[in-house]
């Protein structure tokens, strides 16, 4: 291979081709170009004149520079030029190519790639075999293992289908694997690291290096991967935290706060100071934004360590509001819980349900308005619930104020979970038997939690529930009315508080529940809850989703075993239990990978004698595709050239045709050049030809009938439908299209007012979707005419009597059929064209039955008609419009007569009732005699 | 009668309208006045004549009883005989007459249809018969016969369009006028490029002319065979398979070519003249009513 610096050659010798060019360039020169060729009539004339002086033509010199270019470009790109190029590989052994692919590795993954599918070009090139080794544990525990000794197309394959693991790299075991190696030849080891050091990293470099010779290639800086603590939490705010791996210098990153369907919450920066390898940053948040937060990310690294998962633990709990059946749902107004849903809702989550339901969910505040009535059981819950750390908010109201007049044994069980003793019943200010007006609320104390809330002035308290007094009740009181009487109280239960607000969450007894001091109130209740914090209670937990090297949640493949949450025995992150999201309906827990990483610090001292690199070294390039294409290029452009020089380019020269069709040629080579790169899409043929079909269908209006499968009965509907179609044309405005046969199922029926359907026999009875679509043409507006097709003089439709009939009830089961009436003498099928008195077909004599008729349905306008007189037969007409069947009984009036309720049948169809109203009636009774 | 309500109103469409090359010679023909000439001579007609005495053997019906009132003898009312002439037209339908040299011009061929039809509609107005000479009509007057003669040479073009140039797939096109024997009263028409060797062209005029009959011939050119505007090394190929020619240097033999083809001209006229035609020259550029009008005047004129 030849070397120039920055480019070589890998096939030198075929640069000797350069020394024929001159030859090249003096044929050309030489021989001279192909005339232009003309049509012209006038040749007689010109047959025999010669130019004076006869100089030799000769090709352009630019075009000749053209040419050579192309030889010389086609001659450069064979002999293979390396942009570049990468020196040999030392050693005369295999290559071993190390990679690390922990959870690190997955920050520059292409780049590894690309370096390593180079080094896998180069060992092509010098025809070394190749072993692979990866460092992380496989899926299945597996310790790392080297593959043996692989060619250079399997080590591509197997590097292709490669992917970072989001475990971290195990190096002591691959230690033991690199042990075991036995290669012949000094072999050539590369390890492509990922830039991090563990405890076993430098016995790793100390192993590979006993091989061969050794090159690391790695990271550095800025381009490590950092690794996303779980965040603080800081009284209501999230802090978000992230480690790096080398404290020197500056660095700036950013945090994403993701919430659960994928949307950015926010994003806050993230600085590293100097010297610092943790950062903080502080996500500032309202609550309700905070809540929908489900992991945090550093912006811009895809890792399995830059990704932190969220689970309730970090979330302010929700509050549970306590609702009992359905009273006073349909007076919303009235009812309590609908006043503390509307106070919560904005800036907490709010769940309603039964004291049980609520429990089982990790909730912070339990609200239980005065309505609510707790039995033994629920309150003992909720007793155990207030010790574990809950807060009970209570509201007292009539209920509560009963007790009085009850006995003392029911009402001892209720006033377990109370702050203070009640004295029974209530007490009314400001009512007709009072001396004194409402109180007002004052203001509130310092040590209160609701200290420097506004008081408004409207805020009047009407009825009250007091309090027994008893010495601590000064320290329990959190808001007193103006006269000193306790309105909140509140007392601490084991870890938990019992909160009550001595009026109604209603506007029975006060109006503070409309106003927006309620709201506040509330608020620093909620404050003062605390989340709960509690771990899986040492359950298994199958997992949920898992997360992949590239830090995306994922479904959870086989190898995953559930999750163990004793404290005892918590399962570490490994292949057994990757990052994600364990649990199961009420429980999900989040499994991170940034608990068990203990730090992170950068690949240190290699042993002497390693060569270390970096990822982002230009790497060799090929520049033989680039010549070859620039030199076909240059070919079509000559091409074109050489064509205009002879004139057949011109569009407006005759004679052109040849050239034209070589310019044509031309310009479809660079056109399949282009093409050739993208995709062939699929032909939607199937789309196109509904679209056809459509566009046919409703150029025109056409009548049309329903193909029953037997070629004889269709011909002659087609035939029927057709002459038809010519009488309207004659008599009528309806200028229609030739009628066209609809198979139920594939064709849409939706386009034709009139559809025309024999019954035979053979006709298959009809599918799901066929009937789902004749439901669907007729409830929007169709009409169907259903030919039996017989002489039934007399016979009934529905009775079940002839082979017809039969056939109908098979054909027509499952499309909703409405009442039928034999057509009244006044209906408008009768008048709405021709005056008509039956309706003869072929045969005379059956009764036409239709839709009963009901303005409210379809405008009035029928949507089935059934009879049996074969009207298709009576209009069949050959294409010299000669009738093709008989009539029977006979005559040229029966067909006459057969023509005109088609015509009729179409103008109903088509103009629906307008021919029923009052104004033409006079007319009519007069030309009917009455 | 399969498809009856397309056909039907594309029938009534194409009632409405014309050939489109009926139209165009319609409007070229509209241009020039014209009007029914009459011979100067007694006969039967229907402008007044003459005045002359009852002779035996007049019909009694004939008595101008007016004029007779007038003096003591008798007269009889004579008409001006304004019979007329039947006129044969012969256009050139060989392939070399299917050329033009810029996309933007008509053909040879197209032009000189359009001038013969232009002339037959102004002389049917004229109330002449008119007949294209190898059609196999016979001359007639009548609008029907102008759609007849449009419609013969609409398709007589679609054919000629499809043929490949080059190949002779027209059996009776022909670079010559084919020899039809005609009554001695008629006048002829040729309308041709006559690039023919000149001595063919003499004797296929000399049939008509040596039988008395009156001719006119136009001879319609490319503007690019009369100034030859190429450059360069070119290889000609002529239309009617014949050999092709190389010219090294076009600009050079422009002066040669310039004479042969007046001396080609200088040829045709020295045939008219011997015969008693006319002569006329006609460029495929220029409009086509100067063209027209001297033609027909020509007629005209050859008939008073």
């Amino acid at each position: 291979m030849m070397n120039f610096g920055l480019i070589a050659f890998a096939q030198p010798w075929l640069l000797l081709a350069l020394i024929g060019l001159p030859v090249l360039w003096l044929l050309l020169r030489l021989t001279p170009p192909a005339p232009r060729r003309m049509a012209f009539p006038a040749i007689r004339l010109l047959a025999g004149l010669k130019a004076p002086e006869e100089t030799p033509a000769r090709t352009p010199w630019w075009l000749l520079l053209l040419r050579l270019l192309i030889v010389t470009l086609i001659i450069l790109a064979l002999a293979q030029p390396l942009l570049n190029p990468q020196a040999r590989l030392a050693g005369s052994g295999p290559l071993v190519l190390v990679v690390d692919d922990g959870w690190a590795a997955a920050r520059f993954w292409p780049a590894r790639q690309i370096a390593a599918a180079n080094l896998l070009a180069q060992a092509e090139r010098e025809d070394r075999a190749v072993v692979v080794l990866t460092t992380a544990p496989g899926a299945q525990d597996t310790p790392p293992e080297a593959s043996g000794l692989l060619s250079a197309t399997e080590a591509r394959r197997l590097l292709q289908g490669l992917k970072p693991k989001p475990w971290p790299a195990d190096h002591s075991a691959a230690v033991a694997a690199v042990a075991d190696l036995e290669l012949p030849g000094a072999a050539n080891v590369v390890w492509l690291s990922d830039g991090l050091a563990s405890p076993d990293s430098t016995a790793l470099a100390a192993a590979l290096q006993k091989l061969g010779s050794l090159r690391v290639l790695r990271e550095e800086g800025d381009g490590l991967a950092r690794l996303a603590l779980a965040p603080a939490t800081e009284g209501v705010d999230l802090v978000a935290r992230a480690l790096r791996a080398g404290p020197e210098g500056p660095s700036e990153a950013a945090v994403l706060a993701i919430a659960g369907d994928g949307r950015i919450v926010t994003k806050v920066p993230l600085v590293f100071e100097p010297g610092e390898t943790e950062a903080r940053a502080l996500l500032d948040l309202p609550t309700e934004m905070r809540n929908r937060i489900a992991l945090l990310s550093i912006e811009g690294e895809t890792t399995a360590g830059a990704t932190v998962l969220l689970d309730e633990r970090w979330r302010r709990r929700p509050v549970g509001l306590v609702v009992e059946g359905t009273d006073q749902e349909a007076q919303p107004l009235l009812s309590e819980s609908y006043y503390l849903e509307s106070a919560l809702q904005p800036f907490t989550e709010l769940r309603k349900g039964t004291v049980g339901d609520l429990l089982q969910r990790q909730i912070a505040v339990l609200a239980v308005p005065d309505s609510v009535i707790l039995s033994a059981d629920e309150r003992s819950q909720v007793g155990a619930w207030v010790s574990r750390g809950g807060l009970l908010l209570r509201f007292a109201g009539p209920h509560s104020a009963a007790p009085a007049s009850q006995g003392a044994g029911q009402a001892a069980g209720g006033d377990d979970l109370l702050p203070v003793r009640l004295r029974g019943g209530d007490r009314t200010l400001g009512g007709a038997l009072t001396w004194d007006t409402p109180a007002r609320l004052a203001p509130f104390g310092a040590d209160s939690p609701f200290a420097e809330l506004a008081l408004p002035d409207d805020v009047v308290i009407r009825r009250q529930v007091l309090a027994e007094p008893s010495l601590d009740l000064g320290d329990k009181t959190w808001a007193r009315l103006t006269d000193g009487t306790p309105l909140v109280t509140a007392a601490r239960r084991g870890d938990g508080w019992l909160v009550l607000f001595h009026t109604t969450a209603n506007t029975d007894w006060s109006n503070l529940p409309i106003s927006g001091l309620f709201v506040e109130m509330l608020r620093r209740v909620m404050a003062v809850s605390q989340g709960v914090d509690s771990g899986g209670g040492g359950q298994a937990l199958p997992p949920l989703e898992i997360m992949d090297g590239f830090g995306s949640l994922g479904a959870p493949p086989a190898t995953v075993l559930a999750l163990d949450t004793s404290e005892e025995n918590a399962s570490p992150i490994g292949p057994r239990h990757p990052p994600g999201y364990y649990g199961n309906d009420s429980l999900r827990q989040a499994h991170n990978l940034s608990r068990f990483v203990p730090e992170l610090a950068p690949l240190g001292r290699l042993p002497a004698g390693v060569t270390a690199g970096l990822y982002h070294d230009s790497p060799e390039r090929d520049l033989k595709p680039w010549l070859l294409a620039a030199a076909l290029i240059l070919a079509l452009a000559d091409l074109l050239i050489s064509l205009a020089l002879r004139g057949l380019l011109r569009p407006n020269s005759p004679g052109g045709q040849r050239g034209r069709q070589g310019a044509a040629t031309a310009a479809a080579l660079c056109l399949g050049l282009f093409l050739a790169a993208s995709v062939l899409v699929p032909p939607a043929t199937a789309q196109e030809s509904n679209e056809a079909r459509a566009l046919e269908a409703t150029q025109m209006t056409r009548l049309a009938f329903v193909v029953t499968g037997d070629d004889a009965v269709d011909e002659i509907s087609r035939a029927g439908l057709l002459g038809l179609t010519r009488v309207l044309e004659r008599r009528t405005s309806v200028e229609a299209g030739p009628p066209l046969g609809i198979r139920l199922g594939r064709d849409d029926m939706a386009f034709f007012p009139l559809v025309y359907w024999p019954i035979t026999a053979t006709q298959p009875t009809l599918a799901t979707e066929q009937v789902d679509q004749v439901n669907s043409f007729l409830a929007h507006g169709g009409t169907i005419l259903f030919d039996l097709r017989e002489a039934s003089a007399g016979a009934q439709i529905f009775g079940g009597g002839s082979r017809g009939t039969q056939d109908l009830q098979r054909l027509t089961r499952g499309i909703t059929i409405p009442p039928l009436a034999p057509v009244p003498t006044d209906h408008v099928l009768r008048k709405s064209f021709y005056l008509m008195e039956d309706f003869p077909g072929r045969f005379v004599g059956g009764t036409l039955w239709l839709e009963a008729p009901n303005e409210n349905v379809n405008d009035g306008v029928a949507s089935i008609l059934i009879g049996s007189n074969d009207w298709a037969g009576a209009w069949a007409v050959n294409e010299l419009g000669r009738p093709l069947n008989a009539v029977v009984p006979g005559g040229p009036r029966q067909r006459e007569m057969a023509y005109r309720f088609g015509i009729n049948l179409v103008m109903y169809a088509l103009t629906g009732n307008y021919k029923a109203d009052q104004v033409h009636i006079p007319f009519i009774l007069e030309r009917l005699g009455q | 009668m399969t498809e009856p309500l397309p056909l039907r109103h594309r029938a009534e469409q194409l009632a409405a309208t014309l050939p489109p090359l009926l139209v165009a010679a319609d409007r070229v023909a509209a241009t020039v006045a014209q009007g029914v000439h009459g011979r100067r001579r007694v006969g039967t007609g229907e402008t007044f004549w003459q005045y002359r005495h009852y002779d035996l053997g007049d019909q009694p019906q004939s008595i101008d009883w007016r004029q007779s009132a007038k003096s003591d003898m008798v007269f009889v009312r004579e008409m001006e005989w304004e019979a007329a002439q039947s006129v044969w037209i012969w256009r050139d339908t060989s392939a070399s007459m299917n050329w033009t040299s810029d996309r933007n011009h008509q053909t040879k061929r197209q032009r000189a249809d359009l001038l013969a039809l232009a002339l037959s509609a102004l002389l049917m107005r004229g109330g002449e018969h008119v007949a294209l000479l190898g059609s196999g009509l016979r001359p007639a007057a009548s609008r029907a016969t102008l759609t007849k003669i449009a419609t013969l040479m609409d398709s007589a073009q679609a054919t000629a369009k499809e043929a490949i140039p080059g190949q002779d797939a027209n059996k009776d096109s022909a670079n010559l006028p084919p020899a039809q024997p005609l009554p001695r009263s008629a006048q002829l028409v040729f309308i041709s490029d006559f690039l023919a060797p000149l001595d063919d062209i003499n004797k296929a005029l000399r049939y008509y002319g040596g039988s008395g009959q009156r001719g006119a011939l136009l001879q319609v050119l490319d503007p690019a065979e009369e100034s030859l505007p190429y450059d360069g090394r070119v290889r000609f190929d002529g239309l009617e398979q014949e050999d092709s020619w190389l010219v090294s240097r076009v600009e050079a033999v422009r002066g040669d070519y310039a004479r042969r083809l007046q001396a080609q001209r200088e040829g045709l006229r020295d045939i008219c003249r011997a015969l008693g035609w006319t002569c006329d020259f006609h460029r495929s550029d220029q409009p086509p009513q100067a063209a027209l009008l001297r033609l027909y005047t020509t007629l005209s004129q050859a008939v008073t």
